[in-house]
C-alpha cells in the first residue's frame, strides 16, 4: 500500500446527531479518516463511543430519528452525504457494503439465506432470479460454507453463529464492493470460529481486491489483521498510526490506557505462588450429567473433572462454548448438584453435602456471573446490593454492616457515593465492580468468576484484570477464571487448565501451556486465538493446526479420545482407547499418551510473544 | 404437522366436552323454571307435570347429562349421534336452526375482516413508515372514533345517511327483500348458495344488503387491527434486519415487504381473536340490520330458557372459534419458518 495512492474514502468532520430534549446529542462529533484501496484499517474504541454510529454513518445510513449534521464523505469522487436516497442506495452494497455483529438478527429470519444473498445481488444488477440463485451459491461456497447446494435453502436460525456470520459476508460481497465496513463482525464467536472468518474474510478481501474497516473492541483482532489503526473518543478519531507503531508507542491518552496492561506485563508472566501454600480446593472427582427431556439420554456436561487450587491462586479455566466450563464452576459452588463429586474445600467435603450444610460455606466461597446487568435486582440501590450477602450469612448491625460496604467500594476502587445509587445507568465496568464488591464483603477466600469480562469494552476489562489481580495479591483469595480470553488469562493466571467436553485435557502453570501447549487441542486453541502483538501477525503465517469439523454432541461420546475425530495427529489407538489425565515430569498435566510418550513439548509458533 | 394438527383436534374435542358439561350444569342452577316459562303461570300441576315430563326435566340430572351426551339413544339422541336435541320453543332439531342461522353471521363477520383487514394493511404500514406523520396522526384520531363508539350507534348513523337521507342503500331488512324467493340452500350461505344456483339477481341484492353491516363492522374491528399492524411494523423496521438490508443496498419495496412479512405473523393473533369474539358480539349489528344471525338466535334461546337451544349455541361458537385458532396458527406457521409444529 502506498500512501501516495488516493484514497478510496475520505471523510471530513462527520457529524452525527440525535435529537435528545430540543437539541442533538452527537455521538459522532467531527470525526475525520481516510480509507486507502486494499487496506485494512481497525476503527477502535469504548463502549459507546460511537464507533457502530460512524461506521453507518460512513455509508450515509443513521438509524431513525437521528440526523448528519455536519461534514463530508467523499468516495469515488462524489461527496455521499450530499447523494439523494435512491442515489445512496444504489451505492450501498454496490460500492461499500457491511456485515454486522449479531449475524442472526441482521439476517431476515423469514426467508431462505440463499434468497436473501440474491436479492442482495439483484438489488445491484439486472440478474433474473435463477442467476441470483446461482450468485448466491457462488458466494457460500467462496465463503467457505459446506454444502452450499443446500445451505442456500438454510433459515437463519437453523445455522450456527459463525455460518449465519459467513452468510452475511456472502451477502455483503455479493456485488464486489470496494469497501467492507465490518462492524465487531466476531463478537460472541468462539476463538476458532473467529479466527476462521477473519482469515476467511481477508482473504475474500484481498482476493476481491477490496478495502475493509474493521470496527472491533478486541485488540487481538486489530493487531493481526489490520494495517492501521484508528483510535475514535468523544465523537473524534483521536489516533491515526500503523499498526505496529499504534502498539508500540501509542500516542493518545485513551490508547496509552487500553494497551497499558499489555505493555506493563511485557514477556513476563504472572509470579507462581509459593509451593509451600496449601491446597484451598482439591476437586478429586466431578461429574455433572443432565437428562435429556422425553428420552434415557444424558447430556455429559463434566466427566472426570480433577483440580486443585493453592490459597492465594489465579487458576484460569478455558475452552470453547459447550466445553462444561460454566457447570464446573457452578458445581463447584454448589448452584448445581453434582452428579458424583469429591469437592474439598479446606479439607472439608463440599461436594455431597445438603443446601442446608452448605450454608456455613457459602461466606467463605463466592461466585461472580458473567452479566453485570443481570446479576443485580435493578430497583435495589447499591447498598442495598452490596448488604444482602451480610444479612444472611453474617451477624452485623446496620452500622457495621454500612461500614463493611463502604470497605468494600474502596476495596474495588469504587466512590461510596455511588453506595445510594440505582445500578441503571451504571456502566458494566463499574457494575461488575459492583458485582465484585458483593462478593467480596463477607471475606471469602475463594471466588468463582464466570466470564466476567466478556461484555467489558478494553478500558474497562484491563481495569478489572488489574483489580482481580490485586486483589488476590493483597489479600490471598484464590480465583478459579472461567473464560474464553487467553489474553486476560495470561495476564493474570498462575495455571491454566484447557477443558474440551467435559474434561480437562491439559493443566500446567500458564507460562508451559502458553509457550509449550501439548495436548493438540490446547495447540489449536493457542493457534487460533488473537494476541494483541502486531508481530507475529496471523496473516502472516499461514497456521496449520486447525482442528477440522465441530464439537461432537456431549449426549453420545466417542470412546476413545475425544478429540480423535478433529485430531490431526489421530490414529486407530487415540479413536478406540479412552485418554488419562497423566502427570508429566515438569508437573504439567495432559490427557493424550502421544504427548505423555513424547515428553517434549510440541513444536509451535511462539504465538505468546509480545512487542 | 398432520400429528401437529389432529392433536390440536383431540385437544380441541376435550375442551369442547368439558365446557359442555360446564355449561349443562351452569345453566341449571339458573334460578329459572323453564317448564313454567313454556306452560304459563297459571297452568294446572297436571299440565305442569305433563310438559316437565315432555322435555325430559323430571329425571336425575346425570340422567338428563347423559340423554344429551348421547347415552340413552332410546330416550332421544345425543350429541354422540350427531344431535344438539330439539328446541323447546320451536320443536325443531336445534343442529338445524343454526344451521339457518349460523352462516348469516360467518358471512358477515368474515366479510367484514377481510374488508378491515384490506384497509388496514396499508394505513397501518404508512403509519409505521412515517410515524408521527400526517397518515399516522389520522390513524391514531381514526382509531379513537371508531372504537370509542357503540356499533349499533354507528349501524344507526348509516343507515340514516345511506337508507333514509340519500337513498342509495336498501333498507335495513334483513339479507333480501321479502319479494324475492330464496334460492334452495345447499351449504347454508346464501352468497355461496346464489352462485352455485346460478342466482346472480340474489348474490346482488345480498351483497347490497350486506354493504352497510359490513362497513359498519369492519370500521369498529379496523382500529385494533391497524394499531396491531403499525406497531408489529414499527417494530420490524427497527429491526436488525432492516438496518442490515437498508446498509447493502436494497431497494425500499424489497425492505418494505420484509417487514411487512415480518409484521404479519404476530397480526395474525389479534385477528383470531377479534374474530372469535364478533362470532357473538355482532349480534347488535345484526338487530340493527335485521340479520337473523347466531346472536339473534342466542338472545332469543336465553330469553325463552330454551336450554338445548343454548347449549347448541355455545358449542357451535366454541368450535368453530378453536377451527379458526387452528387456521390461524397454521397461518402463522406458513409466514414463520421459526414455528415448527
Amino acid at each position: 500500500m502506498s500512501n501516495l495512492e488516493k484514497p478510496l474514502l475520505d471523510a471530513r468532520d462527520l457529524i452525527v446527531g440525535y435529537p435528545s430534549g430540543g437539541h442533538y446529542s452527537r455521538p459522532v462529533n467531527g470525526a475525520s479518516l481516510t480509507i486507502r484501496p486494499r487496506e485494512v484499517v481497525g476503527l477502535i474504541g469504548d463502549a459507546g463511543s460511537g464507533k457502530s454510529t460512524l461506521a453507518l454513518a460512513l455509508m450515509g445510513l443513521v438509524q431513525a430519528p437521528g440526523r448528519i449534521l455536519g461534514g463530508s464523505v467523499e468516495f469515488g469522487g462524489q461527496d455521499l452525504t450530499k447523494l439523494s436516497e435512491d442515489e445512496l442506495r444504489a451505492f450501498r452494497g454496490r460500492d461499500i457494503s457491511a456485515i454486522v455483529q449479531n449475524p442472526r438478527g441482521a439476517l431476515n429470519p423469514l426467508i431462505r439465506i440463499g434468497e436473501q444473498i440474491s436479492n442482495a445481488y439483484r438489488a445491484h444488477t439486472r440478474a433474473t432470479p435463477a442467476e441470483g440463485r446461482a450468485k448466491a451459491i457462488e458466494m457460500l461456497t467462496m465463503v467457505g460454507i459446506n454444502d452450499p447446494e443446500r445451505r442456500v435453502n438454510a433459515y437463519a436460525h437453523e445455522l450456527s453463529g459463525g455460518m449465519a456470520q459467513r452468510a452475511m459476508i456472502a451477502m455483503a460481497l455479493a456485488a464486489k464492493p470496494r469497501l467492507l465496513i465490518a462492524d465487531e463482525p466476531t463478537s460472541g464467536l468462539d476463538v476458532t470460529i473467529q479466527a476462521q472468518l477473519l482469515d476467511q474474510m481477508w482473504q475474500t478481501v484481498q482476493d476481491t481486491e477490496s478495502a475493509i474497516l474493521l470496527v472491533s473492541q478486541d485488540l487481538g483482532a486489530i493487531a493481526n489483521y489490520c494495517d492501521r489503526v484508528l483510535a475514535l473518543h468523544d465523537g473524534k478519531i483521536v489516533e491515526d498510526a500503523p499498526v505496529r507503531q499504534f502498539f508500540a508507542m501509542p500516542q493518545h491518552d485513551y490508547s496509552k490506557e487500553i494497551l497499558g496492561l499489555h505493555h506493563a506485563q511485557g514477556d513476563r508472566f504472572p509470579e507462581q505462588v509459593s509451593d509451600a501454600a496449601n491446597d484451598i480446593l482439591e476437586v478429586e472427582k466431578l461429574r455433572m450429567e443432565f437428562p435429556v427431556r422425553n428420552s434415557d439420554n444424558v447430556v455429559h456436561a463434566v466427566g472426570d473433572f480433577r483440580l486443585n487450587i493453592k490459597a492465594g491462586e489465579a487458576v484460569g479455566l478455558v475452552g470453547e462454548s459447550g466445553s462444561g466450563k460454566t457447570t464446573v464452576g457452578r458445581c463447584l459452588v454448589r448452584l448445581l448438584d453434582p452428579t458424583e463429586s469429591i469437592i474439598r474445600f479446606d479439607g472439608f467435603d463440599i461436594g455431597s453435602l445438603d443446601q442446608r450444610s452448605m450454608r456455613k460455606f457459602r461466606s467463605r466461597i463466592q461466585f461472580v456471573f458473567q452479566d453485570p446487568f443481570d446479576s443485580v435486582n435493578p430497583r435495589w440501590s447499591v447498598s442495598d446490593i452490596l448488604i444482602e450477602p451480610l444479612r444472611q450469612l453474617a451477624d452485623m448491625s446496620r452500622a457495621e454492616r454500612r461500614k463493611r460496604a463502604e470497605e468494600v467500594m474502596e476495596l474495588v476502587g469504587l466512590p461510596v457515593e455511588l453506595l445510594e445509587r440505582k445500578p441503571r445507568g451504571l456502566g458494566a465496568g463499574i457494575l461488575q465492580r459492583i458485582n465484585i464488591a458483593r462478593a467480596l464483603i463477607c471475606e471469602p477466600e475463594f471466588l468463582v468468576l464466570d466470564e466476567p469480562t466478556s461484555v467489558l469494552a478494553p478500558r474497562a476489562r484491563n481495569a478489572l484484570i488489574e483489580l482481580l489481580g490485586k486483589l488476590q495479591k493483597e489479600l490471598g483469595i484464590a480465583l478459579l477464571f472461567i473464560t474464553h480470553d487467553l489474553t486476560t488469562v495470561r495476564y493474570l493466571c498462575q495455571r491454566v487448565a484447557v477443558m474440551y467436553l467435559g474434561q480437562i485435557v491439559e493443566e500446567g502453570s500458564v507460562e508451559q501451556v502458553f509457550t509449550a501447549p501439548r495436548h493438540p487441542y490446547s495447540q489449536a486453541l493457542l493457534e487460533a486465538h488473537l494476541f494483541p502483538d502486531p508481530d507475529h501477525r496471523r496473516v502472516d503465517h499461514p497456521s496449520d493446526s486447525a482442528l477440522d469439523g465441530e464439537i461432537p454432541s456431549p449426549i453420545d461420546l466417542p470412546t476413545g479420545c475425544y478429540l480423535a475425530s478433529r485430531c490431526p495427529h489421530a490414529d486407530e489407538t487415540c479413536r478406540s482407547i479412552p485418554q488419562n489425565l497423566s502427570v508429566l515430569s515438569d508437573g504439567q498435566t495432559v490427557r493424550c499418551w502421544k504427548a505423555e510418550h513424547e515428553e517434549e513439548p510440541a513444536e509451535m509458533a511462539p504465538a505468546t510473544k509480545t512487542g | 404437522m398432520l400429528k401437529y394438527v389432529s392433536r390440536r383436534v383431540g385437544v380441541g374435542l376435550l375442551q369442547l366436552l368439558a365446557l359442555t358439561i360446564a355449561v349443562f350444569f351452569i345453566i341449571r342452577l339458573l334460578p329459572a323454571d323453564p317448564v313454567a316459562r313454556l306452560v304459563g303461570m297459571n297452568a294446572s300441576p297436571e299440565a305442569y307435570a305433563q310438559a316437565e315430563q315432555q322435555l325430559g326435566l323430571h329425571r336425575p340430572l346425570l340422567t338428563q347429562l347423559g340423554v344429551y351426551l348421547g347415552f340413552d339413544p332410546e330416550i332421544a339422541p345425543g350429541l354422540i349421534q350427531a344431535s344438539l336435541g330439539v328446541s323447546w320453543v320451536t320443536g325443531e332439531p336445534v343442529l338445524k336452526e343454526i344451521g339457518t342461522f349460523l352462516p348469516v353471521t360467518l358471512q358477515l363477520v368474515t366479510l367484514a375482516f377481510v374488508f378491515a383487514f384490506v384497509l388496514s394493511v396499508p394505513i397501518g404500514m404508512a403509519g409505521a413508515l412515517n410515524p408521527g406523520g400526517g397518515a399516522d396522526k389520522g390513524v391514531f384520531v381514526y382509531s379513537l372514533f371508531a372504537g370509542s363508539q357503540p356499533e349499533f350507534w354507528w349501524g344507526l348513523l348509516l343507515i340514516y345517511l345511506c337508507f333514509f337521507q340519500w337513498g342509495i342503500a336498501p333498507a335495513p331488512l334483513g339479507l333480501l327483500s321479502p319479494l324475492t324467493s330464496a334460492p334452495e340452500p345447499i351449504t347454508g350461505f346464501l352468497l355461496v348458495d346464489a352462485v352455485l344456483r346460478g342466482r346472480f339477481d340474489v348474490l346482488h341484492e345480498a351483497l347490497s344488503h350486506l354493504v352497510l353491516p359490513v362497513i359498519c363492522l369492519s370500521f369498529v374491528v379496523s382500529g385494533p387491527i391497524i394499531k396491531m399492524i403499525r406497531q408489529n411494523m414499527m417494530r420490524a423496521l427497527q429491526s436488525d434486519f432492516i438496518l442490515y438490508g437498508r446498509s447493502i443496498g436494497l431497494p425500499k419495496k424489497r425492505i418494505g415487504r420484509y417487514a411487512l412479512r415480518a409484521a404479519m405473523a404476530p397480526s395474525m393473533t389479534i385477528i383470531g381473536i377479534l374474530y372469535g369474539f364478533m362470532l357473538s358480539g355482532a349480534v347488535l349489528i345484526e338487530s340493527v340490520f335485521s340479520l337473523n344471525g347466531i346472536g339473534q338466535y342466542a338472545i332469543r334461546s336465553v330469553l325463552n330458557f330454551d336450554y338445548p337451544a343454548i347449549q347448541g349455541v355455545v358449542l357451535v361458537i366454541a368450535a368453530v372459534s378453536l377451527v379458526i385458532y387452528l387456521l390461524l396458527d397454521l397461518i402463522q406457521a406458513a409466514i414463520d419458518p421459526r414455528i415448527v409444529y
